[in-house]
This record gives C-alpha cells, structure tokens and sequence, in this order.
C-alpha cells in the first residue's frame, strides 16, 4: 500500500525535492525577529528555599524566622537594598556584577500547591490549577518554530520533561549522550538505519515516525561525536550533574546544533532540604552558580554570547520559619532568575513580606508567567505570547 | 522559476505515486477511502482478516493470526458484540492479585509529610504503628521514621507489582475490551500512586475502573468523585466550607467531563462548594457534613442548596458533556482528528442513550469509518499497548519479568498507576522522541537477548545514597559516621543532637520493604520462534520475513524494507532456505529484533 513496487530511488528523490520546496516555500517568509537566539531554562528540582539564595538579610524577620539556618549577615554577598547572596553563590555575584543577571523576585501562582508534583506540573505547563496536557515550551515551538525542522528543542534529563511537550515538535531528549543509541550489532545497525529513511507516504503517521527515526540515527551521532570531541578551557565547577549537562549544551551550540530551546533539569529532587538543609543547600547553590558562569562566560568564548539566554526556576520555595531539623518545608513564592550577555542586570518585582504571611508562608508578588512572557516576547521575540500562555502576562523589560 | 519547475516535478512524481497506491489498496480495501466520517455499519460482504486484525488491535491488544482467523470467520456484527458484551465472558480463570502484607493498623491514617509522621509521633509517642524510644535515648524517634520511610518503598514495590499483574490481566483476558476501556479510564481518570502513597487505593480504583469500564458515565463520574484515591490525588479533604479548594471542581469540569472553555470561573468556585466535605476515612469515601456547605450555589445556571450528585447532573444535562466524552473516546480508540459533524452525532447519541458507554463503543467499532483508511494503521501504540500486544502476537501467556515490565513502558513515559498528572497521557505524537524510538526498539532486543545474569530487579534496587550506607555499616561504622555525607563538622554535631537519622530511616525503610513485600518471579520470555516459523511452513528467507510481518505489521512493508529484512536473514542463515540448526533461532530473534524496530511497527 505504501509504495509497494516502485523503484527503490524514489522515495528519496520524493523526500529530496518535498523538503527543498518546503525550504524555498519557507526562505524569506519567517516570522521570527530573532531567528539566532536560543533559550535555556534550568529546573531546580525540589523546591529551592529562595530565602537563603537570595537573602533579604535587611530585614529582621528573616533572622527571627531562620535563628539557626539564617545565613549571618557579614557572610552574605551583598549585591543591594538589604539583599544578597548565599555566601556560596561567588558565580552569581561575578554575573550579577557583570550585569548579566536579572533576579526576579518573589515569582508563583494564585492558590499555590506544596506538592512537588502538582506544582511542578504547573509550572512545566505554564497552566496553574489547569489539565493542560502540553508543556509551555512545547507551545512556545508549536506557535513559533517550523514544524519541518528538526532537533529544535533538546532536553538534557532522564525522561522527557512535560515543559517541552509539543504538538507538532519531537524533542531530543537524551540524559547520557554516550547511551543514546541503537542496541544491537553493526549488521543491525545497519540494516536499521536503512530501514529507517525518511519517507513520504500517505500515512502522515508513519512519515513523521519514520522522520523521527532517520533523526534519531543522526542526531545519537551527532549528540555523541559533538559531546566527545568538546574540549573547553572554561571551568564549570564541580557540580557533576548540571555542570556536566551545561557543558553538553555549550558542546551542541558549539556544534551548531539548530536547537533554539534547551531544557536541562538539576536531577534528583535535591532542593527538597528538610533536613540538615545547610552544607547540602551550600553545596547546590555553589554548584548551580558554578555551572551557569561558567556556560555563560563558555558561550561568550564560542561567540555566541548575544544569542544564548538562561531562565532558571523552581517549583516553589520553602517556608519562612525553619523547622526542627535545621531544615525548611515546602513553601510558596521564589526568586527566578534571567541570566545572559543581553540581559539587563538587577533586581526585578517586589519581594514579598517576611511577616504578612498566608499560612507560613511567602504570598507571592508576581506570577511566574510574566518572566515566561519576557523569555517569549522579549527573547525569543515571538507576537503570540498570550495564545502560548493562555492570558495576558506584563513582560520585565529586561532585554529591551 | 527553478522553483516551479520543481514543484511540477514534484506534483508529477507524487500524483503518479498517489495514482499507484490507490490502485494497490483498491483491492484490498474497497471503499475505505471513502468511508471516513461514515458512521453506518460495515457489512459482513465487507469483513475481512486485515479488518479483523484492525478491531482486535484497537478494541484489545493485538491477537496471534490463529485467534484473528477466526474472527474474521465471524460476521462483524458478532465479533463486535463479543467484545463489547464481555460480560457473558468467563473470566474467573485470571489469576487475582497477589498482595502483600504491607500495611499495618497503626499506619492509618497515613500522615502526608515525613514532617508531620514526626510531629504526631512527638504529640503521642508513637506514629506508624511504632512507639517512641525513651526519653535520653540516642534518636528517639527512628523507629518512626524508619516506617514512613519503609511505608514509601513498599507502596512503590506494592505498585508495580499491581501493574504487573495488571499487565498479565490485559495479555491473558478473555476480554480484552475491558481490560483497554480499564486502561483508557485509568488516563482519563488519571491518578497517580506517587502522590496518593497507598496501592489499596489504586488497586480500588482499578476494580471500580473496571466495574464501570463499559456502563454508564454517571456511575462512573460518581465513582471517582467519591473513590479515595482521587479524593487524596485532587486534595479534596482540604476542600472544606470556610477554604473551598477549586482544584477538585475544576478538574471535573475541564478533564473529566466539558472541556476547557465551556464554562465560566464562577462555575469551577460553585462547584468547588458543592464538593466540600466530600472526603475519606482511609479506603471508604466519607461525607463530612460539618465541612460541606450547604448554601446556596448557581452552578451553569441552575441555582439552588446544590450538591455533589447536583452538579454532576448539572453537567451531564449539558451536550458538550456528551461530546466532550465521546470525542475522547474516538480518539482512543478510533483516530486522533474527529471531524465536528461525527463528535455531534456521537455526542448526541451518546447523551440520548442516558450515557451507556457500551452502545457507543458499538457504534464506533462497527462503523464505515472506523474502518476507513484514515483511522487504519495510524495510532502511535501507547508504551503499555506496545509491549503487551508484542507479547500476544509472539503467543506469550505470562509476561515476561526479564527485562523488567514496568521500567520497559516507564522508558518509554508511561507506568502504570503512575500517570504524569492529572491530566492523564497526552498520547499520540508525544510518545515519540529520538531517544524514545530508539528504546521502543532496544527494548525488545532485551526481550529477545535478555541479560539474566546481568539483570537488577528494580523491585529491590537501593539507590546509590542507601547503598552507599549499607556498605558503610556493614562495614562496622556507626550510623552517624555511615550516614555522613560531605566532609563538614557540623554534620556530625547535629546528628548526635536529633532525634532520628533520616538518611538511616530511608536505608531501614528498603530494608523492611523487601523483607514484607513478595519477591516479582524472574524470568525471561519463553520465545520459540524457531516452532513459530515451522508452524507457519516459513522454510525460505522470504516467507520468515512474510510471516513475521503478517503476524506483527499493522503497514505493509514497503518492497525495499523487505528485501533489506530478506537479505538480512540470507546472510545470517548463509542460505534462502530456513533449516533447523544452531543458529536458527538466534537469527531469527535477530531478524525480529529489527522488525519490532522498525517505523511500522510503531503503528497499530
């Protein structure tokens, strides 16, 4: 049924010309102001406790509510108006000084959840207290990016995260470069990648699976020659796991790998500090500043400085008080925090009160979604922002 | 002008390739291009084995060419109606549930943080079912804390062994309808074990699932609008009189029955109200009228002292209910683009019929267009439906527990019992990454060449921080020292001080688990492909490669592919002819290895 009988060439032929008509159809008629520019959100899984990252060490609710967890105040890198770093955090004061990091402060949702899971749901799709089944990003690409090409998203993670979920997009998701592959013998292999051309049939499902599968074969290849062969001077700091998956973005940017959206995720739920939370919470921070100075002060190196932004996020806070066991809980609102050569340094949004609490906890002053819309509109350029985010959220201007 | 001339080659080439794939499906499927969006029933002049083959595989999970010989003996008519009316099928010889005694009376309720386990155990000087040590005793609180932690890992364990058997249940059913129906209930109803922390609840819900899986829509709203499970997955306990919490309402509205957009936010905070107090004491759903207001509410324009029962029926008079419902139905079980004249027809019979799910999956399953090319061989299978039809079309009766079942669909983004959120699976494409295509393939060569020796039972698999511990006491230190991680003082300080290890309480709580929850038998597939293609007369490379793609392709190889799998087999064998011999089966489960790797396969 599907091109049964015809000579073996001209499936190919057919896929040669089908995809040189779409490159024409396409050549002068984008609608992207800012075809070069690639988005990187880090996710901080767990629920990172944003009042010793960004400490409003001013205020002396914060020592009342963290007697023993409250960093001492000669400790803090002070950046301004009473708030500081985590004295832990040396890669974001270079960056904030260099005036590429923009702090957003006291980021959430209206009728915030404390599981981990409902409330990073939410925030993978952008839809607080909603079914939405795609992923923001997902959305992001689906509205703006041509659905012909290929390895426009990649996702650094075990699994595929509900952020990049697309409708129309296949994103590269791969954790091990070295593990993302075909199993089996060369003679398998083989005959495999064979099996596994690009085809045009009139089962669009099965054209896009076997699209899929010819990316597949090419791009496992791609993602492992370009992470084995990428030598870098710059260091990322010692935390394994981001500063590794960092280092793989900065390997396929150097690349030149056509993705404009990378989504890396700190794995493990590590935020989650009940317990004991300081040396481990010092080690995170350090190890996230780490990372993301060293991918910034890496792409700048590669001459891509202008065209790479960071968002980082959570999935909530922690509580003000500390609890028993020189830990904290899960709380609500959070810093995020927009980081790149274009950005436009500083304090963003109001912090919100140490002491008019809803039940323990932060009442947050700025719903997460407005610095969604500033990476849409503002970053990424793109007019659709509130088809993509269902509403109307005011950008930061922290790229204008 | 380049570009025109391409575009006219390339009208011409496709309009000839078009031209030859019309005349190559003419004969085997009259009509079926014109068929799509036709909701009359086919007729028995027009059933055929490849149609058989269609339904069974959609309507339950694939079948051997045995069992779809014999369907399609039958008449659509009775093939249909056998699978929707299964209840006239004796089921009684699937094996139940195995449980294991996991939980103890003192478990119940069981506290939603470690945090709060701690707290009451201070309040009362036990928790979990396990008393608190004396006063001045070094972490009084250990044994408590090691039982939360234990109650986790059971829980998980308990899980998968439930979706184990589940798996079983959809290979090994004389119904197969009702274990897919189970299956789509499940996502559309979607709960998940990690946050309600208890199997009994999911196990519950499953047996309610089931229950319902082809009555009506009302039993089933009412169902799992009082089903413990989802009560604890949607926090409806919190749900209460002075804080409505709209979380349940708007779940209802938007996944469960409308459909986003056909309702206002008044409508979600007045349902909110007429949930509160909706709640359950451990496994039994619990009206709580101290916490359930009873004021009056205007839900979709009805006003009055609504109730829980109230809104449902509110709901259910709506016809986008009735469409919203059936649409997603189609789109399981049918294709994923509905054309809005079938979703009104569907829709109003649907609602029309007092919303029986059965005569609606009749009316699917036998109509034109489900059989119409656009709906045949264009579903990408689900994790689970890959993997158990793989089974049943290599004629497995159990499945096999090398490579591990659950780790094998969770690679691929769907565990049972373990939905991504509420909002169920979102299917179709979203199955498909690069990564994710490649496991879909490599999966089965672990089926075909499993790792025995190899192989780590994830259901008494530690992580690394536990194991690390264990190592570390075994080792003769002591907890404080085996518990430590990083290098700094004040670690040390503050354990001697506090009144339980969390890190020694997640170690025990593995421990315990594995001890009190039953082992998941081992073994690998009991695959004979060597018997398979000798029962078939496959003696040639060729008709191996015909058999295999029969028995597992839902699209017919294109002529290139075969002959690529016929040349790939010649080379193994060293021969066009297949003989019994040493190698046979290896190369055999070589060859099939590539065909389950294949695009097509993809495909149901």
């Amino acid at each position: 049924m599907y091109g049964l009988g015809l000579g073996a060439g001209l499936p190919f032929i057919l896929n040669r010309t089908s995809a040189a008509l779409a490159a024409q159809a396409l050549e002068g008629t984008s609608v992207e102001k800012h075809p070069n520019r690639i988005l990187v959100v880090i996710e901080l899984s767990g629920g990172n406790d944003g009042l010793n990252t960004v400490v409003p060490f001013g205020d002396a609710a914060y020592y009342q509510a963290r007697p023993k967890l409250g960093i001492p105040e000669r400790e803090i890198i002070k950046i301004a108006d009473g708030f500081g770093f985590h004295p832990s955090m040396v890669g974001f004061e270079r960056l904030y000084k260099d005036g590429n990091l923009a702090i957003v402060h006291g980021c959430g949702y209206d009728h915030p959840s404390l599981s981990h899971f409902s409330s990073m749901g939410f925030w993978h799709t952008g839809v607080p207290n909603g079914g939405e089944s795609l992923g923001w990003l997902g959305r992001v690409a689906d509205e703006t990016l041509d659905p012909k090409q290929r390895n426009l998203i990649v996702n650094l993670g075990t699994s595929q995260s509900l952020a990049v979920r697309s409708r129309q997009h296949s994103p590269l998701v791969f954790d091990d470069p070295a593990r993302f592959r075909r199993e089996g013998t060369d003679a398998e292999k083989q005959t495999l990648a064979e099996l596994s051309q690009a085809r045009s049939t009139t089962n669009a499902a099965l054209d896009f699976l076997a699209a899929t599968a010819h990316n597949a074969t090419e791009s496992s290849d791609f993602v492992r020659r370009a992470s084995a062969a990428y030598r870098t001077p710059v260091d990322y700091g010692q935390g394994g796991g981001l500063a590794g998956n960092m280092q793989r973005v900065a390997a396929l940017i150097a690349a030149e790998m056509p993705a404009r959206l990378y989504y890396v995720t700190y794995q493990g739920n590590n935020f989650d500090t009940h317990v004991q939370q300081a040396d481990l919470h010092s080690r995170l921070l350090m190890y996230t500043a780490d990372a993301v100075r060293g991918f910034i002060d890496d792409v700048k190196r590669l001459g891509r400085g202008d065209d790479v932004a960071v968002m980082i996020f959570t999935e909530f806070g922690r509580r003000v008080e500390e609890n028993g066991s020189l830990g904290t809980d899960h709380g609500t609102a959070t810093p995020m925090f927009i980081v790149g050569k274009g950005v436009k340094g500083g304090m963003y949004a109001r912090h919100p009160s140490l002491t008019d609490l809803d039940d323990g906890n932060l009442k947050m002053t700025t719903d997460f979604r407005r610095v969604y819309a500033t990476m849409i509109d503002e970053w990424l350029g793109c007019s659709q922002t509130s088809t993509i985010l269902k509403g109307q959220f005011a950008t930061f201007k922290v790229f204008a | 002008m380049i570009r025109r001339l391409h575009r006219t080659v390339f009208i011409v080439l496709l309009s000839s390739f078009c031209a030859f794939t019309v005349a190559a499906s003419a004969s085997m499927a009259p009509a079926a291009d014109e068929w799509a969006g036709d909701l009359s029933p086919i007729s028995a002049s027009d059933w055929s084995y490849e149609r058989a083959a269609h339904l069974i595989e959609r309507a339950g999970f694939g079948a051997t060419p045995e069992e779809i010989t014999r369907l399609a003996a039958m008449t659509p008519e009775r093939v249909v109606n056998g699978l929707v009316d299964y209840e006239a099928i004796d089921a009684s010889g699937l094996k139940p549930f195995d449980e294991s005694v996991i939980w103890d009376p003192g478990m119940d309720p069981f506290p939603p943080s470690r945090a709060e386990a701690v707290r009451r155990a201070r309040e009362h000087g036990e928790g979990l079912g396990e008393k608190i040590l004396p006063v001045g005793t070094q972490r009084r609180l250990q044994p408590v804390v090691d039982k939360f932690f234990y109650s986790l890992t059971a829980n998980n364990i308990e899980t998968q062994r439930l979706g184990l058997w589940w798996a079983n249940r959809m290979l090994a059913s004389p119904r197969p309808l009702e274990e897919k129906l189970t299956l789509f209930w499940h996502g559309h109803f979607a709960t998940g074990q990690n946050k309600v922390r208890d199997y009994r609840m999911m196990f519950q819900q499953n047996r309610m699932l089931r229950a319902n899986a082809s009555g009506n829509l009302r039993t089933l709203l009412v169902g799992i609008l009082k089903d413990p499970g989802m009560l604890v997955y949607l926090d409806n306990g919190e749900n209460i009189k002075s804080h409505p919490n709209e979380n349940f309402g708007r779940e209802l509205l938007e996944l469960f029955s409308m459909g986003v957009g056909n309702y206002s936010e008044r409508d979600v905070r007045e349902a909110a109200r007429a949930f509160t107090g909706w709640t359950n004491d451990v496994l039994t759903y619990k009206f709580d009228a101290e916490q359930h207001d009873f004021g009056d509410k205007t839900f979709l324009g009805r006003t009055g002292p609504l109730n829980g029962e109230d809104i449902i029926d509110t709901i259910l008079a709506q016809p986008v209910t009735g469409e919203y419902v059936a649409g997603k139905l189609y789109r399981y079980f049918v294709r994923e683009d509905i054309s809005s004249e079938v979703k009104a027809d569907l829709g109003r019979s649907f609602r029309a019929s007092g919303y029986q799910i059965k005569p609606l999956m009749r009316r699917m399953l036998l109509s034109k267009d489900f059989y119409s090319t656009p709906s045949v061989a264009t579903q990408i299978k689900s994790p689970v439906h890959l993997v158990v039809s793989t089974y049943k079309k290599m004629g497995l009766r159990e499945v096999p527990t090398i490579p591990d079942f659950g780790r094998m669909t969770g690679g691929l983004g769907q565990t049972l019992f373990e939905p991504p959120n509420v909002a169920g699976w979102a299917g179709g494409r979203t199955w498909i990454t690069p990564a994710t295509l490649l496991q879909r393939g490599n999966l089965f060569r672990d089926v075909m060449f499993p790792d025995v020796k190899g192989f780590r039972p994830p259901d008494r698999a530690m992580s690394a921080t536990d194991t690390r511990v264990g190592e570390r006491l075994a080792q003769g230190m002591n907890i404080t020292e085996a518990t430590r991680e990083g290098d700094a003082e004040s670690n040390k300080m503050v354990d001697r001080d506090e009144d339980y290890n969390t890190r020694y309480g997640g170690y025990a709580g593995n421990l315990l688990a594995f001890k009190r929850t039953k082992l998941i038998p081992r073994q690998s597939a009991a695959i004979d492909l060597t018997a398979m293609v000798i029962a078939a007369r496959a003696d040639t490379a060729d008709k191996v490669v015909d058999h295999f793609a029969r028995r597992f392709l839902s699209v017919p190889l294109a002529q290139k592919d075969r002959a690529l799998l016929v040349s790939f087999l010649r080379d193994k064998l060293g021969s066009s002819t297949v003989k019994p011999g040493d190698t046979l089966e290896s190369s055999l489960r070589e060859l099939l290895y590539l065909v389950l790797s294949t695009p097509e396969y993809q495909l149901g």
